[in-house]
């Protein structure tokens, strides 16, 4: 087990080290925004992954904390802007063109950016505990809480939309100042905000390996494969949900703020049902109950959309192959790429005891299932 | 009264299409627990067969309707027998794969008929209001009321009162023991399916003339459907109806004293609380858990 733990701990390093380094083999600025989206991207499907693929919670509303996240770094970034068109005191642009007279309360505190840092994570996180308490202390589980994540992100897109006074409706927030942070400016196209991201990442994903490894980590992976048992040895089932549910949304919070300085806007479709859905596609393709796996997923997944959708023979036809990979990915590949790659390694390490146990965990959850669908 | 005729005309109207959505939605929810994403796909399926019917073949709307019955729910069957059926282990996964199937469908239709938004004409028989309390109402609803009401009608006798019906009610509670009593339990799977996928289309058929057909008309109303679904009870055909009722006359009344956007945010808000403390529904069935 230590073995291989530490050769999952050289893959993570390794992984990350190349995408510390890949600016220096790239001198496109405009690839490197490119990439550093995808990064983000693949951060937001860590953060799925771990909720998923970890405790077993299918939240189908990830989005709805990479959208605050986002919002509440666009919030901050537009109190900043050299305005065309303001009104008293530096009103946005948009609340002129909605007869908004002075600056509404909530958004007050965005003068501050350490304030907005602060709540692009601790909002997700106080939903996220909120909405946790509310399901998991009802014992609400598998597909409700698919459904009641689901309602949730709709509510949020809906009031965010809604509000166009106060949020910009449709068009989100754009013209945007550069964020400012240490006196160092992230240019959306500038390395800074590629390393930004690639840090963050890199952070990111060794604090969510470090978690669950952890003994947290490990009855969070017992509560996935069979939750009553974790509750009959005295263990607070609804907490450590609760508590994954938080970290994920947590981590999904910083991805949305990253975004919005990646792509210089935000905008209500960070927080819409297709990216969310989109979300769980990488994670699935990338191998749901793999940090690193769920994160190049999104890598990939994402990445061979935009090349793709750009090709003008795939122009149209795009759309449909990425849903053909992904139902073939769900049929013959419930694990992922990770799990491709696990299996790889294990038929050439044919003497690793390891994989039968794990095998042995599959059958006994399927088995199991049936009586999680009643 | 008038006013107050005129709203329960309204939320009757939208809970009579609500459920006949959700009618195809609830037999392969409540029977087979796979959630179906490709529901709402289904329902534009059968818009875009009225449509084409009409505008290649020239067959009216009424006289269409066995036929694209009969298109979709063949198509389900195919999906059944080449997808779902892989995933009746995994519940969860069926959330991914019909999602896929969905994006595939829409992008395949779109490649077909086109992005543009396609119109389906009224049977002209239908085309003029009616009176009903005093309030005039457009006749096609009316027919849509009548012909839901016979559509659930004919499911409930057909789950009930027939042998098809009890080999299905069979493998619901127990597939294994079906099994052994000779029960052919993925043909009455595949069967199910394709008669919820079935009812889905026709549901696509009436709604078309009300609104415009597009790809992407299906996913507006998966959501929908669905929680007609979860707040009826998964496995009660009567609580479908009643929670049709229900959300429909809702939304009506909602988006009559507020807008249309905090009437469905008010709406999934209700929903939300109602799972977290009936999570088998208003309507469930007595019986085993």
């Amino acid at each position: 087990m230590t073995k291989r733990g530490n050769i999952q701990i050289a893959v993570y390093a390794f992984v990350c080290l190349v995408i510390l380094l890949l600016p220096f083999v790239l001198g496109n600025d405009y690839l490197l925004n490119r990439i550093a989206r995808y990064l983000v991207l693949g951060l937001l499907a860590m953060s799925l992954s771990l909720c998923w693929g970890y405790a077993g919670i299918l939240n189908l509303g990830q989005a709805l904390s990479f959208g605050i996240g986002s919002y509440c770094m666009a919030m901050t970034l537009k109190l900043r802007t050299v305005p065309v068109q303001t009104g008293a005191g530096g009103l946005p642009d948009f609340m002129v063109w909605n007869n908004v007279e002075t600056l509404p309360w909530l958004w007050v505190p965005f003068h501050s950016t350490t304030f907005a840092l602060l709540a692009g994570i601790g909002v997700p996180v106080l939903l996220a505990a909120l909405l946790g308490w509310f399901m998991f202390k009802g014992r609400v589980t598998g597909v409700y809480v698919a459904i009641i994540t689901l309602a949730a992100l709709v509510v949020g897109n809906l009031l965010v939309i809604d509000a166009q006074a106060y949020t910009g409706g449709f068009n989100g927030l754009t013209d945007l100042a550069q964020l400012e942070l240490f006196g160092i400016t992230f240019d959306a196209y500038g390395r800074s905000t590629y390393y930004l991201c690639a840090i963050c990442l890199t952070f990111s994903l060794f604090a969510a390996l470090a978690l669950t490894r952890s003994k947290t980590g490990l009855i969070l992976q017992a509560v996935r494969d069979q939750e009553n048992r974790v509750r009959y040895f005295g263990y607070d089932v609804a907490h450590y949900k609760s508590f994954a549910l938080c970290v994920s949304a947590g981590f999904a919070g910083l991805a949305g703020m990253l975004y919005t300085v990646v792509m210089e806007f935000a905008s209500p479709t960070f927080m819409g049902v297709p990216l969310s859905l989109s979300v769980v596609v990488w994670c699935a393709v990338g191998g749901r109950s793999s940090l690193l796996g769920a994160t190049l997923g999104a890598i990939i997944v994402a990445g061979m959309q935009n090349v793709l959708s750009e090709q003008r023979a795939f122009l149209e036809t795009w759309t449909l192959i990425m849903g053909a990979i992904f139902v073939l990915v769900v049929l013959f590949l419930p694990k992922g790429l990770a799990g491709l790659s696990e299996a790889i390694a294990g038929r050439l390490d044919r003497s690793r005891p390891s994989a039968l146990v794990s095998d042995a965990v599959t059958v006994e959850k399927n088995i199991a299932l049936p009586e999680v669908r009643r | 009264m008038d006013f107050v005729a005129q709203q329960l005309l309204t939320g009757l109207s939208i809970g009579s299409i609500l459920l006949l959505i959700a009618l195809g939605l609830a037999i392969i929810y409540g029977t087979m627990g796979v959630i179906n994403l490709a529901h709402g796909e289904f329902v534009m399926l059968g818009a875009y067969a009225a449509w084409a019917l009409q505008s290649f073949a020239g067959i009216g709307l009424l006289p269409s309707l066995p036929l694209i019955f009969i298109i979709v729910a063949a198509f389900g069957w195919g999906i059944e027998r080449l997808v779902i059926r892989h995933l009746y282990r995994r519940p969860l996964d069926t959330i991914l794969a019909t999602w896929g199937i969905g994006v595939m469908l829409q992008q395949i239709v779109r490649l077909l008929a086109g992005g543009e938004l396609r119109y389906v004409q009224l049977p002209p028989s239908l085309s003029r209001p009616v009176t009903i309390f005093g309030q005039e109402i457009a006749s096609f609803r009316v027919f849509i009321f009548f012909g839901v009401a016979a559509l659930f009608a004919l499911t409930w006798l057909l789950i009930n009162r027939t042998s098809q019906g009890m080999r299905l009610r069979a493998v619901v509670q127990d597939p294994a023991i079906a099994s052994c009593f000779g029960i052919n339990a993925d043909r009455v799977y595949a069967v199910t399916f394709a008669y919820g996928a079935g009812l889905a289309g026709l549901a696509g058929a009436l709604v078309a003339p009300l609104k415009s057909v597009s790809p992407e008309m299906g996913t507006t109303y998966v959501v929908d459907a669905f929680m007609v679904v979860v707040v009826g009870g998964v496995q009660s055909l009567f609580g479908a109806v009643v929670s049709a009722a229900l959300l429909g006359e809702a939304s009506g009344v909602l988006g009559f004293l507020s807008n249309d956007t905090v009437a469905k945010a008010a709406v999934l808000l209700a929903v939300v609380v109602l799972i977290r403390f009936r999570p088998q529904g208003l309507f469930a069935a007595r019986g085993r858990a």
